[in-house]
């Protein structure tokens, strides 16, 4: 695999490579350092577009930081970036409507959900449509609640987030990422916080997420997930991809016996 | 009871004072508090050097300054004026510090979380965090606002006819003149009373609530 991602191959906004495969994402290299401890060592990934990449490994291997960089919520300090035909590099702050383009593009699901408190369920869905997208409030609103019924909450519209179950605020912050029609969309150990029964509604939602043919990175700790709904694992440890593969590959024969011990340690 | 009736009329001062100090030093804490959170370490020194004079000098000293300084300026100003300037700019300092507050108890994740969504900085700010800060602050703006009630009373130094002005008017020309002060200490009761309780029943909602 090539180490950076060549700009050349890209003109402006539009992707004109000539490959037979499309890359959603292609991560060049990248790194990233905080207070003098680097935690992304050069790291590259391609995520084909429509399929589920699960980023596995320890805590601490910098599995969330390699996911914020592909938003940008983290600035890379090393390397480029190819995110939905967009050409980033590192090491030079990002115009205003570069970034704004780049989130257009990429939805983000967080691990503590992050919906707004003081609105109501569709409320949130309804904000970022009518700013981003510039909708008019009907309009956010129809959508709002076709996404609503997408998730299984149409009758949840009115309720104040602190009034849902964590599963069910889940489910609203995805729809919430939806509606802004992302061309990818990452999850950050989406059901971590959540008891494994609310999890399992969260991960069907995911799955039909999936299903419609979103390009999705994943963070997460659901075994289960990566392997049946995931099409590509990567094993992080220490800031560095040190295993990926087709998920059953490599979670029933991994190459590599750090990979061995952080599953048989998961699988316990 | 003349007295007693002067101190009736002066409450209108007292609460233009408050009032105004209240909005002026709100309006001027606004960037204050914003700028304290700068990414420019020179926006954020300048910031909190302006907190630190605001908070830093007695609000009397600001009074006086204001009130005979100013118009060696050739700016003209009537005692009310200065007494609302003044006592705002104490208010913007101890008030932008509450903002940094309540900025502060918004969650990370709130921020990231508009980032994320790719809404604008402005529309961050006025739809998602500030009303989130705000709820925050109630508690220490309710407070705030009941102190400055009190210290409203300052501006009867530059001549300001407020409560405490009065009062001591009539202390001087009455041998009753103290009864007046009980009024004015009756009245500044009755207007506190209430901010506090609505700062503690607010207090009290926000524990039930971030339960
Ligand atoms: N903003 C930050 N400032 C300083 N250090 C950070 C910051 N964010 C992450 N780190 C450090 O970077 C390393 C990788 O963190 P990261 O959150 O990416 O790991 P992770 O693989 O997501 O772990 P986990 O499974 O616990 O979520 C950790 O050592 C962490 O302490
Ligand atoms: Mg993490």
């Amino acid at each position: 695999m090539a180490d950076t991602v060549p700009p050349g191959r890209y003109s402006g906004k539009r992707d004109i490579r000539t490959d037979a495969v499309n890359y959603a994402i292609e991560l060049g290299a990248i790194e990233k350092t905080f207070a003098g401890h680097q935690v992304l060592k050069k790291v590259s990934l391609r995520v084909k577009q429509g399929e589920v990449c699960s980023i596995i490994g320890p805590s601490g291997a910098g599995k969330s930081t390699l996911l914020r960089c592909v938003n940008l919520l983290e600035q890379p300090d090393g390397g480029n970036m190819v995110v939905a035909g967009q050409y980033l590099a590192a090491g030079r702050s990002h115009p205003r409507r570069e970034l704004l383009q780049l989130r257009r593009n990429v939805g983000m699901v967080f691990q503590s959900f992050n919906l707004f408190p003081h609105l109501t369920v569709l409320e949130n869905i309804v904000l970022p449509q009518r700013r981003v997208l510039k909708l008019s409030a009907e309009e956010a609103r129809e959508r709002g609640a076709e996404l609503l019924k997408r998730v299984g909450l149409a009758e949840k519209a009115d309720a104040y987030p602190a009034k849902i179950s964590g599963g069910q605020q889940q489910r609203v912050a995805i729809a919430r990422a939806l509606a802004l029609e992302p061309k990818v969309m990452l999850f950050d150990e989406p059901t971590s916080a959540l008891d494994p029964e609310l999890a399992q509604e969260v991960l069907a939602v995911m799955k039909e997420v999936a299903a419609s043919g979103m390009t999705m990175l994943v963070v997460t700790h659901e075994m289960g997930f990566a392997r049946t709904i995931g099409d590509h694992l990567v094993v992080m440890e220490d800031g560095a991809i040190i295993e990926q593969g087709v998920p059953e590959e490599v979670m029933t024969n991994p190459s590599e016996e750090r990979t061995r011990k952080f599953l048989s340690a998961v699988n316990r | 009871m003349e007295g007693m009736w002067a101190i009736i009329l002066a409450i209108p001062y007292t609460l233009l004072v408050t009032a105004g100090a209240f909005l002026v030093g709100f309006l001027l804490a606004i960037p204050l508090a914003l700028a304290r959170r700068s990414k420019v370490a020179p926006v954020r020194g300048v910031a909190g050097l302006l907190i630190d004079l605001a908070r830093g000098i007695p609000p009397i000293v600001w009074l006086l300054f204001i009130f005979f300084g100013l118009p060696l300026l050739k700016i003209k100003m009537n005692a009310l004026e200065a007494g609302i300037l003044g006592l705002g700019v104490v208010s913007a300092g101890y008030l932008a510090e509450i903002f940094r507050g309540g900025l502060l108890a918004v969650p990370r994740g709130q921020f990231e979380a508009c980032q994320a969504l790719g809404l604008g900085g402005w529309t961050s700010f006025v739809e998602v965090i500030s009303p989130q800060a705000l709820r925050a602050m109630l508690p220490g703006l309710a407070t705030y606002f009941i102190g400055l009630i009190k210290d409203s009373s300052i501006a009867s130094v530059i001549g300001v006819t407020e409560m405490v002005y009065t009062a001591t008017t009539y202390a001087r020309n009455s041998a009753d003149g103290i009864y007046t002060f009980f009024a004015a200490a009756a009245v500044y009761i009755v207007l506190s009373v209430p901010f506090g309780l609505m700062a503690r029943g607010m207090e009290a909602r926000m524990q039930v609530s971030s339960r």
